[in-house]
């Protein structure tokens, strides 16, 4: 009847692939005034931070055995040093580090 | 058309909101005691705001009758105020600024550390830096005055003052007496004046 080509075919119910890994359109690293950092050596690997974070931005990397932040989306809400359960982590300006400069075109 | 003065403030989502507000419509009541034609106005592309999104609010300021009534965007800024200065790692708060403009910028650190940040600060003609948070001590957060509204807490009670205190300075656009009518904590935009760190470029 219609000759759809395969790209532009709609999955059956109008369901759209959801962004694997990250969502480009929303990139929230520009809203952050403060970053939280960490200290491997206190660090317990409790993974509270992976669970709090609004945002995933700590993430198990099973390899190395750490939590890692990412700078593009952490929006600076501070939760996971609040949530942290053996001080690994505290609060810096972001002024102070040169990196996690994420300029956008658009406010958000 | 004479030369119309076009002021971009960035500023962050309601936990700054009025003191960016307050930077726009101060200077714009300011230029109107000297007889100016004005217009403040906040940004319909960034609302509604969230905490700490990087937003825009407009002001601008002319000899004669603004006749740019229906444009909502300030093109071609030649003073850009920041708020918070982080907001300079996020977004190119210089877009638009023609050669020769003025960026001022609270924060407690030197214009050198704030240049670093800016890829596109050949433009400017000079910085501006003021640490008007430590001035005013706190920042307000309200939404009076918003969208038509009946301003209650009163405008420059904030970190707006030690701000508007320096873009006089700076730009010389408005007089320090004519922000002094306006401004609430007159202390801070005496402060903010005084203490300004202002360094030319080339």
């Amino acid at each position: 009847m219609f000759d759809i080509p395969q790209e532009r075919a709609v999955p059956f119910g109008c369901a759209t692939p959801a962004p694997v890994g990250e969502q480009p359109m929303m990139i929230t690293g520009n809203w952050r005034e403060y970053r939280p950092v960490i200290d491997h050596e206190k660090c317990n690997l409790c993974m509270n931070c992976v669970v709090f974070c609004p945002d995933a931005c700590w993430q198990l990397d099973e390899a190395e055995e750490e939590v890692v932040w990412n700078a593009k989306y952490c929006k600076g809400c501070l939760v996971c040093v609040t949530e942290c359960s053996h001080d690994a982590l505290g609060k810096a300006y972001e002024l102070d580090f040169p990196d996690g400069v994420v300029r956008l075109e658009k406010p958000f | 058309m004479a030369h119309v003065h076009e002021i971009t403030i960035w500023t962050r989502g309601v936990v700054k909101d009025k003191e960016g507000r307050d930077v726009a419509n101060g200077l714009a009541r300011a230029a109107d005691r000297e007889g100016k034609f004005t217009q403040a106005f906040d940004n319909y592309v960034d609302l509604p705001d969230r905490v700490n999104v990087p937003l825009r609010k407009y002001a601008r300021i002319s000899d004669a009758d603004i006749e740019m009534k229906y444009d909502y965007e300030n093109e071609k800024p030649e003073v850009v105020v920041v708020v918070d200065a982080t907001i300079v790692k996020g977004i190119d708060v210089l877009r638009g600024v023609e050669r020769g403009g003025l960026l001022v910028v609270n924060t407690d650190r030197a214009p050198k550390e704030i240049l670093k940040f800016i890829p596109n600060g050949s433009a400017l003609k000079a910085i501006a830096c003021v640490d008007a948070s430590r001035i005013a001590g706190s920042s307000t957060v309200d939404f009076s005055g918003t969208e038509g509204g009946v301003d209650a807490v009163g405008l420059g009670s904030g970190i707006a003052a030690p701000l508007l205190g320096a873009v006089a300075r700076t730009t010389g656009l408005v007089k320090l007496e004519s922000l002094a009518a306006v401004v609430k904590n007159k202390r801070a935009l005496q402060q903010g004046y005084e203490s300004v760190v202002i360094e030319a470029l080339s």
